[in-house]
């Protein structure tokens, strides 16, 4: 108690003046960050004309689930979050896949034309044809048009390679070596012994993949004519458009015969694409440095 | 005999090098084949020509340059481009560190975990739903509006979204939102490896906190401060540290303040994929690569000569 005192009593009026600036900023930072996510949680749960009309702060007003079912009644965005779902899966196993493997074999110093490969590697972060001759490869690959599009041109991310380039890099040698001495294969000697200490960085990898999956609108935008393939994203964007360009009031119309309007069900999808991010938020922790950073790795 | 040992290695490493071929096939395929298709820039390359067109079209030279630069548009896209980008520099760049200092100085330990933890949330959420959350924040009828109106402060809604003059302001205003405590975390990771020895021996030579932050945090962590500035600046046109520029302009432009947010990202896209003007817009796309490439070796370049420090 006693040194608790002697502490405060050695603050100067500096202290307290930087530690108000400080306390403050940080209190409105936090407000300013979290409530957008809340505002639009509580209109999801608010009927959509009475929203329409304004003056929800804190609560719903009229509360109800109907813009939830009528998300889930409407074949669109059900289609449209399955597409999403099911590329996501299928997106981050193959990406968590091939990343890992081709990170591994490269993580070997002495792998005959490693000089090579890395420029090639780097060469690719920082340099591309554009987007126009790109999709003519895509078009030419048959890619366009098809749920592969989502899957397959992704699948080996440079900036990825070297996250698990660096993390394979500080596994022991000794242990690589050791299982090979016994004959082992190298690919068993991925899956029996790389892989499974490996799991906190798949982990993690497999995490960021799919968070990029999950967000992507970019690719059902530009590469995707079929309305039966289009991601949730895409969706909430075809919504968010409409309702910029024509009137406000065209964007909050009723939808027939219920309390629900376009905006109402869309902020209903908004949370729900956020739902899944939020829960796997936690995890998305662990590597944050290393992640950020990575784009300084020297060769 | 040095030719034979190099074969005998990559017998033993087989597998390995399997691996890894697939991977740089993957690279060359997805990544080097569409560099070819730059030649379009410098053809009369029509689409109905399919990809061989590429090769074997004529030559036009810098044909296509030159009337990007003659467009009506080229001066707009450029002020646009360069506008967003460096206000976003000289925005999102400083912003991250003084939040991390002041993160730092906190003492409640448990308030710093909230705030840190809720404020990079927003990174890992997409541009649709932060245009979404726009919208219902900025929109004439948003919620901001509803406030200011009720209040008094205002007679009619501000267009935020849909006023060319406001867009500048809303697209470095928002990435500052959706980015800053995604790039505290590497300030913070800096500051956390001080010495702490310092602080105290500096609180003994009489130095307050300003004084001690000025003096002991901003030095130490000035070699972090340099790699993410030349990251920064080598994708300074992409819209900096978040690369943000393409989908902020694509998503939250639209006919009204298309003026002020349409820049050559998204020009090419319309010029190009909507148009089907594939070779004047690789031409125009290609500019933008070469300059960003220019940007990021001298970036890179320069803090190896004054900091010692670069990425590659």
């Amino acid at each position: 108690m006693k040194q608790m005192w002697k502490v405060w009593k050695r603050r100067t009026t500096e202290d307290w003046i930087v530690d108000g600036v400080i306390y403050l900023t940080c209190l409105i930072i936090l407000i300013v960050t979290v409530y957008p996510f809340y505002y639009v949680l509580i209109v999801s749960f608010n009927e959509g004309i009475d929203a329409s009309m304004g003056g929800i702060y804190w609560w719903p007003r009229k509360f109800t689930l109907e813009n939830y079912a009528q998300f889930f009644g409407d074949l669109k965005w059900l289609r449209g979050l399955g597409v999403t779902v099911l590329r996501t899966v299928v997106g981050t196993v193959i990406g968590v896949l091939f990343t890992t493997l081709v990170a591994y074999g490269l993580s070997f110093q002495d792998l005959c034309g490693r000089k090579i490969y890395m420029t090639i590697i780097i060469i690719s972060m920082y340099f591309s044809g554009g987007i126009i001759p790109y999709y003519m490869l895509l078009r030419e690959l048959h890619l366009v048009d098809t749920f592969f599009v989502y899957v397959i041109p992704g699948a080996l991310n440079s900036f990825f390679l070297m996250v698990g380039l660096s993390f394979f890099s500080d596994i022991p040698s000794s242990l690589r070596e050791s299982a090979k001495i016994d004959g082992a294969s190298e690919l068993t000697v991925f899956a029996k012994i790389i892989l499974p200490i490996s799991k906190p960085f798949l982990a993690t990898l497999a995490l960021y993949i799919g968070v990029g999956h999950w967000n992507n609108w970019y690719d059902s935008a530009f590469f995707v004519k079929t309305k039966e393939l289009r991601t949730l994203s895409y969706l909430m964007m075809e919504v968010i458009n409409k309702s910029l360009v024509s009137s406000s009031s065209a964007a909050a119309a009723a939808q027939a015969g219920s309390a629900t309007t376009t905006l109402s069900i869309q902020t209903a999808a908004m949370v729900i694409a956020v739902a899944p991010i939020l829960c796997v938020y936690p995890f998305l922790q662990k590597y944050f440095v290393t992640g950020i950073m990575i784009g300084s790795v020297k060769e | 005999m040095k030719k034979r040992g190099k074969l005998r290695l990559i017998k033993k490493q087989f597998s390995l090098q399997m691996f890894v071929w697939i991977g740089i096939a993957y690279i060359l395929l997805f990544s080097f084949v569409p560099m070819f298709g730059i030649l379009m820039a410098f053809k009369d390359y029509d689409i109905v020509m399919g990809v061989k067109g590429i090769f074997t079209s004529e030559w036009v030279g810098l044909k296509y340059f030159k009337e990007f630069v003659s467009d009506y548009n080229f001066a707009n896209l450029v002020k646009n481009t360069a506008g967003i980008s460096v206000l976003k520099l000289i925005f999102t760049f400083p912003v991250p560190i003084i939040f991390a200092i002041m993160l730092s100085e906190m003492r409640s330990l448990k308030f710093k975990k909230l705030v840190q933890t809720c404020s990079y949330l927003p990174h890992f959420i997409s541009w649709v739903i932060i245009s979404g959350i726009s919208f219902q924040f900025l929109s004439s009828s948003g919620i901001i509006n509803t406030l200011l109106l009720k209040v008094g402060l205002i007679e009619k809604p501000i267009g935020f979204l849909t006023d060319a003059s406001k867009y500048w302001g809303f697209a470095v205003a928002s990435d500052v939102w959706k980015e800053m405590g995604w790039w505290t975390i590497v300030f913070l990771a800096a500051i956390v490896g001080v010495n702490q020895d310092l602080y105290e021996a500096a609180q003994i030579d009489g130095a307050g906190r300003l004084q001690r932050i000025w003096h002991i945090t901003l030095p130490c962590i000035k070699p972090t401060v340099v790699v993410v500035l030349i990251m920064a600046l080598g994708n300074l046109f992409g819209g900096g540290l978040s690369g943000s520029n393409f989908e902020q302009s694509y998503l939250m432009g639209n006919s009204m303040n298309q003026s002020a947010s349409e820049i050559i990202a998204t020009y090419v896209f319309k010029v190009g994929l909507a148009q089907g003007r594939y070779a004047y817009a690789t031409a125009v796309g290609l500019i933008q690569s070469v300059i960003s490439l220019i940007l990021i070796f001298s970036s890179n370049f320069f803090s190896k000569k004054i900091a010692g420090t670069g990425l590659f």
